[in-house]
């Protein structure tokens, strides 16, 4: 019995060879856990070495744009500048240098590196509609659902398909809200009035 | 119509395995080269990419968190029921007698869905629990249907295979294998600026 790289979630000792890929429920040899261990060939891939920057031997050469002793292999697809193999970050077949990775991720502009987003929808609504318990919350809370849900009407919603359902919601709860506020102040004034 | 970018695997589930009011969700979608869990609280979604080329394994245990929920469903039930049977009065009976029934609900929803599961998707660099996977049937469909796409991606891996790879894996010398700590010839100063050579 070989044991593998994979750990038993439950005991965390590692799992024999006689565990891996097997059709149904196999027990776990130390703690018998009834698991279904699939394992692919990335398990058993050698991670590959990083590229050092090779040296500039000719003066005329391209250099790299960060390492001017380096030679340049290949230009960042963001911004054109040189780059060495050690600055050459590849990512799904395109070639950045690290400085466009970064502009890329905080402006996200590239999706694949998009790690969190705020669903603006979302908070429209809930500012539309949960304070409507304690109905004397919607005076500050409806204004700010609109708000929220104009000023971000084109904000990214969901990575995942979204339709701006909510923000629609949150539109018409927020704008009911402020015409029942809009009444009620009308109302209370000509009382006054008719009374004074 | 344009096609969609990803495809829902399982719908939001806890990531807590207690929480009543849910602190975070969490759920599975398909990509093109990916796959996609998505942990959200409602107002913010955090997304992690398990890429296909890059996945290990997949480890599915059993649990029997299904039995003591199907045992709580039972006792409340009984608790509700019996007052609701003994009690005269209409307004009690009906009452008791609708929560009861509630319950029997909720107990043959959780038999409906089978026994309970906790699932782990492993890459080189982390192991990631995938609490959406919270049932054996649910998890097994999506193994089902990531297993061909992972095999596009990395190739087939026969049983036979499994014990000399890792009969290799345990003879290999511990200086073949490349360090990802070698920084000998470049310094990494800040992590957001290129790497200086020295």
């Amino acid at each position: 019995m070989i044991p593998s790289l994979i750990l038993c979630p439950k005991c965390k000792n590692p799992l024999t060879e006689s565990v891996l890929n097997r059709p149904e429920l196999t027990p776990c040899p130390v703690c018998a856990a009834p698991l279904w261990v699939e394992v692919f060939p990335a398990l058993f891939r050698r991670t590959a070495a990083g590229r050092d920057g090779e040296a500039v031997l000719v003066a005329d050469e391209a250099t790299c744009f960060y390492h001017p002793q380096k030679k340049a292999v290949l230009p960042c697809e963001g911004c054109g500048r040189f780059l060495c193999a050690l600055c050459d970050c590849e990512l799904h077949g395109q070639h950045f240098c690290p400085a466009c990775l970064e502009v890329g991720r905080k402006k996200r502009k590239i999706k694949s590196l998009e790690n969190e987003r705020t669903l603006y929808d979302s908070i429209a609504l809930a500012l539309a509609v949960a304070p409507l318990l304690i109905f004397y919350l919607t005076f500050i809370t409806a204004p700010a659902a609109l708000f929220v849900a104009f000023r971000y009407w084109n904000a990214p919603r969901s990575i995942v398909h979204r339709s701006r359902i909510r923000l629609v919601l949150a539109i018409i709860f927020a704008s009911l809200q402020i015409v029942g506020w809009a009444v009620a102040i009308y109302f209370i004034a000509t009382r006054r009035k008719s009374h004074g | 119509m344009a096609e969609k970018e990803y495809q829902r695997l399982t719908r939001a589930r806890p990531r807590s395995r207690f929480s009543v009011i849910s602190s975070g969700n969490s759920s599975l979608w398909l990509g093109k080269d990916h796959v996609l869990c998505i942990d959200t609280n409602g107002y913010n979604e955090s997304y992690k990419r398990f890429y296909f080329r890059d996945i290990q394994a997949l480890v599915i245990r059993k649990t029997d968190r299904h039995k003591w929920w199907g045992l709580i469903f039972v006792v409340l039930a009984l608790g509700f029921f019996l007052p609701a049977a003994i009690s005269s009065e209409v307004v009690i009976k009906y009452i008791f007698g609708s929560i009861a029934g509630f319950l029997v609900l909720l107990l043959l929803i959780n038999l409906a869905l089978g026994p309970a599961s906790a699932c782990q998707i492993r890459t080189a660099v982390q192991i990631e629990d995938l609490p959406s996977l919270n049932r054996m049937r649910r998890a097994r469909k999506v193994l089902e249907r990531l297993r061909p796409l992972v095999v596009a991606a990395q190739g087939e891996l026969r049983p036979e295979e499994i014990p000399l790879r890792l009969q290799e894996l345990s003879t290999s010398a511990p200086g073949t294998m490349p360090s990802t700590s070698d920084t000998s010839s470049y310094v990494i100063e800040d992590p957001n600026t290129p790497p200086r050579t020295l």
